[in-house]
């Protein structure tokens, strides 16, 4: 970052000269600053993590005002003291001298990364007046809001609906889209997995060994490691999930549900499943049947590549273990076209098991509302939203999330970042003229980057709130320095799994340069623009204070513990040890039994049926021929010799690690995994240097030769192949892989494809 | 009694993911790209019978010690204990040591010029009756220490009902810590 413009160079770049007063050029980086100041305080602070979206419960330790070491916060049970490195790298990003600390505004051309560090007043004047001057020339709705999720992302949210724009987008279409919608459409709710308990685990990639949710890995590392449980896993490349596995089948990508449909059509054929549970529970069963008939384990084995007697088997074996079994759906399942159907197969083939509240099996998450029900009492505290009543604009979208078409299931609160390069170009269905987003980095974690720049250059405004420059950043007009997770407190958070309980993030140390958080961030422009008379809060203390309905009690707890559950017992509704021993502890339940002494009863479903939907007449009516999970879309090759899939480390997130001194340590580089088989055939040696091309883009890669893949598939991990000098450590390192994906989105769901065809050209 | 100090990795446990890495960083100020201790990742076979074997590399506290052996000043020294230990004020930053260990766990700290390794957070933490760091955050569980004399402890119960091994048990240093090796994949060993 330049460091060295002048007042004349500023006159020359800007017209902006209402806000030069009493301004001067300089850097906006920790690094530039003196060295902070750190008091003297010694303390330990429970909070949860940022460093990816898991969120997990951490203690940070502080010595003389300065955040030396983070651990798992023991108050939360699942955690212990445990953390992954990500989690215990929180302070080599807080402390990062690459770290924007200053508010910072364009005086060059887009992407010159020639800047003026201002004040965050002076910011967000800019901001208001620019705002303003767009709504009221171009309506509301041609301004942009998108934010990863999480507590920002509702805060965000918030704003934009007073703002009045319906364009609200999350992170959500190139990451978990495919089975929220598949949930929602399936069981009418997402459902949580039993991993502790489990006797049989069929797992689609779910990587919980690289993509690290620590209470969840834990459970899922100590029950695959008893001898008591069986891992299975499907996954075009040997990762840590799969080198822990008992059987790893390396299937070809993008062909997963041809597996889960044969895995269907031996369970119908041979009358292994759940009847009971499928007439009791679901509908659909027989055009299940009908779109199964022709899925044999020998017609799988063509498109696999698995063996057919390697389904028969392991069908078998699944029915054996029901219902203390789990079909994993897994979390980033944005991959190829037919995810939607694979992703409903799965949940299907879970129905078909039984395994619905069962040890071991899935369940839904039960909140302090629910259990109160059960209870016939209060046992938990309820937390409500004090933005509930601030909706989000009903108006035309500019990817038409929710409206008749491809994105009819999409939320309005998802939205499908795919389709914003497409809308800003066409100017259909109208102009969009800005786009406020809070860290996210679109430029790296969306498909075709190239064609989103040249969209976000067409634009009047591009407001980025980051902690660090970011390629999104480097084009933006204004940048706004956001405190980090352990500089910001936050609200209360509704983590219930099979008990209710509660998270809360609290301040660790004061900002860095008084940073501010995107909430203070957001509140405070909604007060410039005068558009706030609907909040009820004003600051985050009289935000927990509505969420909590002024229970005094818990947000001690919270701010003390930074975690709390109540002692109730773990519940599920289909075991009797587990209703036995609720209704031995809250006997005001026992009017909720049925006539076998289980929650029957609470078992509800909000799909149209009240059923499980094995056949969904809505999703058919939308989109013919996708009612029922059946054979489609399984090409991901398109015609080129190689696939080219991407997937987490344990050690970075998303785009957003990378440049974090203690992890770039560790992992600066993301060379493309290839079969010794493969190296051959293109005649290439470990660190030759190739690019990887399709007709999206041409990518630079490195070479790294291994036996852990598929020879018709390469892997990358995401994230790398920065682009933006500001991040010094980890700019020009490695291959960006959504310089090669398409637009394109699966059917139904509006995932992004995450798995393409390439071929492989000399540097 | 005196305490018998172990550390255990469980190889089927460890997800490889270097939280202990970091947490040794943070815990010891240790300089940029230079490191305590790692878990290093090995994947063997042939495509598609595989396995990967999860290897912790640092210091294995030897109780027949070479580092202590070769040491000129007495830097080198082992407690009363038995874990080996630097004495920074005797060092001479004269490297036998680096050399002399079969572990490669020993290093020059590129900022002090001292000779650094790991040292069990002996100092630090474990004197203080809190773990080491590393066995602190594993987020699997994979690092159990403690005094395996005392049969209360987690690494009694845990050497009891594991099948240890020591690296590089053939060269007689006696390691403090073990292993419990990878049973998952395919072998072709």
């Amino acid at each position: 970052m330049s460091s060295t413009y002048t007042r004349r160079d500023f006159l020359k770049t800007t017209s902006f000269s209402a806000i030069l007063a009493g301004t001067s050029c300089m850097a906006g980086k920790l690094g530039s600053l003196d060295t902070p100041m750190f008091d003297d305080i010694n303390k330990t602070v429970n909070t949860y993590c940022e460093m990816c979206s898991s969120r997990c419960q951490v203690e940070a330790k502080v010595k003389k005002g300065k955040v030396t070491f983070i651990q798992g916060n023991s108050h939360s049970k699942g955690m212990n003291t445990s953390i992954c490195a990500r989690g215990a790298s929180g302070h080599s990003q807080l402390y990062d001298e690459q770290r924007l600390v200053k508010p910072l505004i364009r005086v060059g051309k887009r992407g010159e990364d020639k800047w003026m560090a201002v004040s965050y007043e002076e910011a967000f004047n800019f901001i208001s007046e620019k705002l303003s001057k767009i709504k009221k020339e171009y309506g509301a709705k041609s301004v942009l809001f998108s934010a990863k999720t999480g507590e920002q992302f509702n805060h965000l949210a918030t704003f934009t609906s007073l703002f009045g724009s319906p364009n609200l987008f999350s992170h959500v279409s190139t990451c978990p889209i495919t089975y929220k919608v598949a949930f929602h459409h399936t069981y009418g709710a997402g459902l949580k997995r039993d991993f502790s308990n489990s006797k049989y685990i069929l797992n689609f990639g779910h990587n919980l060994f690289e993509g690290i949710a620590v209470s969840k890995t834990k459970k899922f590392a100590k029950a695959v490691n008893k001898d008591s449980c069986k891992l299975v896993v499907l996954e075009p490349r040997f990762s840590i999930v799969a080198s822990k596995a008992d059987e790893w089948h390396s299937v070809k990508p993008g062909t997963d549900l041809a597996f889960v449909l044969s895995l269907i059509h031996v369970w119908l054929r041979d009358g292994k499943y759940d009847k009971e549970f499928v007439k009791n529970y679901t509908v659909g069963i027989e055009q299940l049947i009908e779109s199964t008939k022709t899925t044999t384990p020998k017609w799988q084995e063509k498109i696999t590549g698995i063996k057919a007697e390697v389904v028969e088997r392991i069908a078998n074996e699944i029915y054996a273990a029901a219902p203390s079994c789990i079909i994993d759906w897994g979390h980033k399942t944005t991959t190829g076209q037919s995810e939607f159907q694979r992703t409903r197969a799965i949940l299907v083939a879970n129905a078909l098991m039984g395994n619905l509240e069962k040890e071991g099996g899935l369940f839904f998450g039960k909140k302090a509302k629910t259990v109160n029900k059960i209870a016939n009492m209060n046992i938990a505290p309820t937390i409500s939203n004090p933005d509930k009543h601030i909706k989000i604009v009903k108006d035309l979208r500019i990817d038409r999330a929710s409206q008749k078409g491809d994105n009819i299931f999409v939320s309005r609160k998802y939205g499908v970042l795919m389709d914003i390069p497409d809308a800003i170009l066409s100017k259909k269905p109208y102009e969009v003229k800005a786009w406020v987003m809070t860290r996210t980095n679109p430029l790296i974690t969306v498909a075709n980057p190239e064609k989103m720049k040249e969209a976000m250059n067409k634009l009047d405004l591009i407001v980025v709130n980051d902690v660090y420059m970011s390629e999104t950043a480097q084009i933006a007009d204004v940048v706004l320095p956001e405190a980090t997770y352990l500089e910001r407190d936050e609200g209360i958070q509704d983590i219930s799994s099979k008990a209710p309980a509660y998270m809360m993030r609290n301040k660790v140390v004061e900002p860095i340069n008084k940073t501010l958080t995107s909430y203070e961030i957001f509140r405070t422009l909604a007060k410039k623009m005068n558009i706030d008379s609907k909040y009820k809060w004003d600051n985050i203390n009289s935000y927990r204070a509505h969420q909590a309905s002024g229970n005094i009690k818990l947000l001690e707890k919270l701010a003390k513990d930074g975690y709390v559950s109540f002692g109730i017992p773990s519940l599920l509704y289909r075991e009797k040890s587990y209703v036995d021993k609720f209704v031995e502890k809250y006997p005001s339940a026992s009017s909720n039994l049925d006539e076998n002494g289980l929650f029957t009863k609470m078992i509800k479903f909000k799909t149209p049926s009240g059923k499980i939907e094995i056949f969904s007449q809505t999703i058919e009516d939308a989109f013919p021929g996708y009612g029922v999970p059946a054979n489609h879309d399984m090409d991901v090759q398109k015609g080129y010799p190689y696939i080219i899939t991407s997937g987490k480390t344990a050690i970075h997130t998303n785009g957003h690690t990378q440049n974090i001194p203690y992890l770039n340590m560790l992992m600066s580089d993301n060379p493309v995994w290839i079969n010794p088989i493969t190296a051959k055939k293109e005649n290439l040696k470990n660190g030759d240097k190739i690019f990887l091309e399709n007709s999206v883009g041409k990518e630079k890669a490195t070479v790294f030769i291994t036996e852990g893949i598929r020879p018709d598939t390469l892997f990358v991990y995401m994230g790398f192949g920065r682009d933006s000098k500001e991040l010094k450590r980890a700019d020009g390192k490695g291959t960006c892989q959504s310089k090669l994906l398409p637009l394109d989105k699966g059917p139904v769901c509006s995932t992004m494809i995450t798995n393409t065809g390439v071929k492989i050209t000399r540097a | 009694m005196k305490k018998k100090f172990r550390m255990i990795h469980d190889e089927n446990l460890c997800i490889g993911c270097q939280a202990c890495s970091v947490a040794c960083r943070s815990e010891n100020d240790v300089p940029d790209n230079v490191f305590r201790m790692q878990v290093q990742i090995e994947t063997k076979g042939i495509f598609p019978d595989l396995k990967m074997n999860m290897q912790r590399h640092s210091c294995v506290m030897c109780e027949d010690a070479p580092c202590v052996t070769v040491c000129p000043t007495g830097a080198s020294f082992q407690t009363k204990d038995g874990l080996v230990q630097i004495d920074h004020r005797l060092c001479v930053s004269c490297k036998y040591c680096v050399v002399a260990c079969p572990y490669d766990a020993r290093f020059m700290n590129p900022i002090t010029k001292n000779i650094e390794k790991c040292t069990f957070c002996y100092s630090n933490r474990v004197s203080k009756g809190l773990e080491p760091a590393c066995v602190t955050v594993c987020p699997t569980d994979a690092l159990v220490f403690g005094d395996i004399n005392d049969t209360t402890s987690e690494v009694y119960k845990k050497a009891k009902e594991s099948n240890l091994l020591y690296p590089k048990a053939n060269l007689g240093t006696k390691p403090k810590v073990a292993f419990v090796p990878n049973k998952k994949g395919v072998s072709y060993e």
